[in-house]
């Protein structure tokens, strides 16, 4: 029957990725980003300059993600003073809300580092569907990614880099 | 299984067997580091409904997932691909192009170093601010338009960026039967000038052109256009952005060939119109200043006759509901609200160029309008910011259709080969269509208690947006407050309650959502809109949308399991929407990435 077949081929491939369920992305995608004034950069070249950060993909018409900017926002002063951490806002805005980043920022009195990923070519590179999702680098390499934004998830971001510090 | 699959599967079997035999031990890892690998597989179980009536369709089960994968092959080339299963039929009302079950969405091979990004296969490329050119993948739309072809990112020095692209369109799991063409420049004037005053000053001009064939011996009848239908049409964008201390500007503006019109009467099959093309454009201007603790930025907005298509069939916009095979991105520029019941009163972005009546002519060929947000965080320690200061936004937004004057010589009231032609004011805004003010206050309490507080107040014209001509408004204000409180270890709770009052239309609606975390990774929740009050409009009164939902969080793994009722409407992602049926069922969502 028509369905069998076809749910042969979801096992199929279901079995087929889990396969990969071993693997793990570490290495950083070479992807061009936008810094607010226009001027382009990528992770790779901002890992290279920064030991510890955290790369967090967010937009302006997520309340989830403004929910962790906030959060992170109120004691961000104490996680780069007690680890040296980044935290590096990349905003995945497409032209509709994009300029909705800038005025935003500022309002809000973010101060954390704001980043533009207008066509989502970042978002599609860590295989991202919704919205927040982030990833911690270290030495230019990925070593925690998280999906999503419950309260007291900052905690827990905060206990990972102190334990990577270390 | 597909042959094309196996086909690539073998081939990154084989990139990953090359390199075990060269390099042993460490192989492992290495693949492992640069393989990533995301799996998304959303699901639903289509229930019949003693509320709402029988799911009717045949195939109750359905699901549309993908598995993408890409490979850092060395430093300088990756590759990927991703592969679709609509299996054994895409979700309902999702676009019918996607008709073969499982296959090949996308493949790419990519080669980057510092001044040269070259990517042949399937790729994404938006130029400006997209109004001319943008190819993306959104799959709760069910969308994606990307190009597959070759595209060249060429910086011959930090300051200039040079982009050519060639390809044909994402058109299911085939390609569109047309040639796209592209070539952008953007300079980086600030930075080659070294100009101190300035913190941005670019500009940037692109072309992209579209080459479709058209067998004249193939149309008959009313299909049979009274004029030469272009091979190519040509469209031309410039934009300049300018930021100079806290201020910032950026404007940007379009021009469309001519191309001929569709016309929209006969759905089913594609006829032209008028014995006369038309060409559009379309000018952008945002403008803004922000310091410490304060935002402001207004965005303007002209769109005449702007939709462009890569196969002109494709522009009969009642054939196609899910834009399949647009080229450009036009989204409606109202703020994007995050609760149910401020969904209901959409906004879409009317852009198009169609001729509603012929009788006596009425003629949409465009929207105008302007959308401002201010951004306010009262300080901490003073009356209204409390011990933790409060966050304000304020957003104001105004459309109106193009005012537009039509002449038809000829008199004939009716679409073939008729002469009847139109002009339009540069800058009008009285035919009001839409128009929103809407405030949000966030609130931190004591560092466990967190609110939000919106508040709405629209107008929305449905008689011209939901059909034919005459105007008639809904007036609404909307309240929603929520509050979410954390408890220890996780656990958090999060209560929303909103209310939508209206006279008119269905009247008036109230909703809420009470959700429950366990910990940061398990949580649970119930929601409900509830349109309470009897009205002339009984589509929805007095039925429960309600969603009993779950999901479950670990790194980057997401399961999500909702059973509940949907109300028909619009789904919108970004701007763009997608009709949707009113539906009841059980949805499972999957994502993962490692």
């Amino acid at each position: 029957m028509n369905i069998e077949n076809n749910m042969k081929k979801i096992v199929y491939l279901l079995v087929f990725s889990l396969n990969f369920m071993l693997f793990g992305q570490r290495q950083l995608p070479n992807i061009s980003l936008k810094t607010l004034s226009g001027t382009n950069t990528t992770l790779t070249e901002i890992a290279e300059k920064n030991e510890l950060i955290i790369v967090s993909l967010w937009a302006t018409w997520c309340v989830p993600c403004k929910n962790e900017l906030d959060a992170v926002a109120d004691v961000y002063d104490d996680w780069v003073s007690e680890t040296g951490v980044k935290y590096f806002a990349v905003s995945i805005d497409d032209s509709r809300t994009a300029k909705r980043v800038k005025p935003m920022i500022n309002g809000k009195g973010w101060e954390f580092e704001i980043l533009l990923d207008e066509n989502s070519d970042l978002k599609r590179a860590f295989g991202v569907s919704t919205v927040p999702y982030t990833v911690i680098i270290k030495s230019g390499e990925i070593v925690y990614k998280h999906t999503g934004y419950t309260p007291g998830f900052e905690d827990e971001l905060y206990n990972r880099i102190v334990a990577l510090k270390n | 299984m597909n042959k094309n699959i196996l086909t690539v599967v073998i081939f990154f079997i084989s990139i990953a067997n090359y390199s075990q035999e060269t390099q042993k031990t460490s192989t492992f890892n290495k693949i492992k580091d640069r393989i990533n690998v995301s799996l998304e597989s959303n699901s639903q179980w289509y229930l019949n409904d003693s509320e709402t009536g029988d799911f009717e369709e045949e195939e109750k089960l359905r699901a549309s997932s993908y598995l993408r994968i890409d490979y850092q092959i060395s430093n300088r080339f990756s590759s990927g691909f991703q592969i679709e299963s609509y299996v054994p039929e895409p979700l309902f009302n999702y676009s019918k192009l996607f008709d073969k079950k499982i296959g090949i969405g996308t493949f790419y091979l990519n080669y980057k170093t510092e001044k040269l990004d070259i990517t042949l296969g399937h790729f994404y490329v938006q130029f400006g601010s997209g109004l001319i050119l943008r190819t993306w993948e959104d799959r709760a739309l069910g969308l994606n338009n990307a190009l597959r072809g070759a595209k060249i990112i060429y910086d011959p020095t930090n300051y200039l960026r040079l982009t050519t692209l060639y390809g044909k369109q994402r058109k299911g799991f085939d390609v569109s039967n047309s040639n796209i063409f592209g070539f952008e420049t953007q300079f980086d004037i600030a930075n080659a000038l070294q100009l101190e005053t300035l913190n941005s000053f670019q500009l940037g001009m692109s072309y992209v052109g579209k080459q479709e064939e058209f067998k004249k011996e193939a149309a008959t009848g009313v299909s049979q256009p009274a004029l030469e239908i272009p091979e190519l049409v040509n469209s031309f964008g410039a934009y300049l952005n300018l930021e100079y201390k806290s201020l910032y500007s950026n404007f940007e503006y379009i021009y469309k060939g001519e191309d001929a019109r569709l016309n929209n009467i006969t759905p089913n099959q594609v006829s032209f119109s008028e014995a006369a093309l038309f060409d559009g454009n379309a000018i952008t201007w945002n403008i803004g200043y922000s310091r410490k603790g304060f935002g402001i930025g207004s965005t303007f907005r002209r769109l005449e006759n702007m939709r462009f298509y890569s196969e002109r069939n494709f522009s009969n916009v009642i054939n196609n509901p899910t834009s399949d095979l647009s080229m450009n991105y036009l989204p409606a520029l109202t703020k994007q609200h995050d609760y149910t019941l401020a969904n209901i009163y959409l906004y879409q972005a009317q852009p198009g160029l169609t001729v509603v009546s012929y009788e006596s002519p009425l003629i949409k060929s465009g929207e105008i309008g302007e959308s401002l947000d201010v951004y306010y965080n009262i300080k901490k320690g003073t009356l209204f910011g409390g011990k933790y200061g409060t966050k304000l936004n304020l957003n104001w937004t105004y459309w109106a259709n193009l005012k537009s004057t039509y002449t038809d010589p000829s008199g004939i009231p009716y679409f073939v080969g008729d002469d009847l032609t139109y002009e339009t004011e540069l800058l009008n805004f009285d035919n009001k269509l839409y128009s929103e003010i809407n405030v949000e206050m966030r609130k931190k309490w004591t560092p466990k208690l967190k609110s939000i507080f919106t508040y709405i107040n629209l107008n929305y014209n449905k008689g011209f947006l939901e059909s034919k001509g005459a105007n008639s408004f809904v007036k609404a204000w909307i309240g929603i407050a929520e509050s979410t409180y954390k408890l220890k270890g996780g656990k958090s709770v999060r209560l929303e309650l909103q209310h939508l009052s209206t006279n008119d239309d269905a009247k008036n609606w109230a909703g809420g959502t009470l959700e429950y975390f366990f910990n940061s990774k398990f949580g649970l929740y119930l929601n409900d809109s509830y349109n309470y009050e009897e009205s002339k409009i009984t589509e929805n009164t007095k039925i429960h949308f309600f969603n009993l939902g779950g999901s479950f969080t670990k790194g980057s793994t997401r399961v999500g399991i909702n059973y509940g009722r949907q109300r028909g409407g619009l789904l919108c992602v970004g701007g763009v929407c997608r009709p949707v049926s009113k539906n009841t069922g059980v949805t499972l969502n999957f994502v993962t990435t490692f």
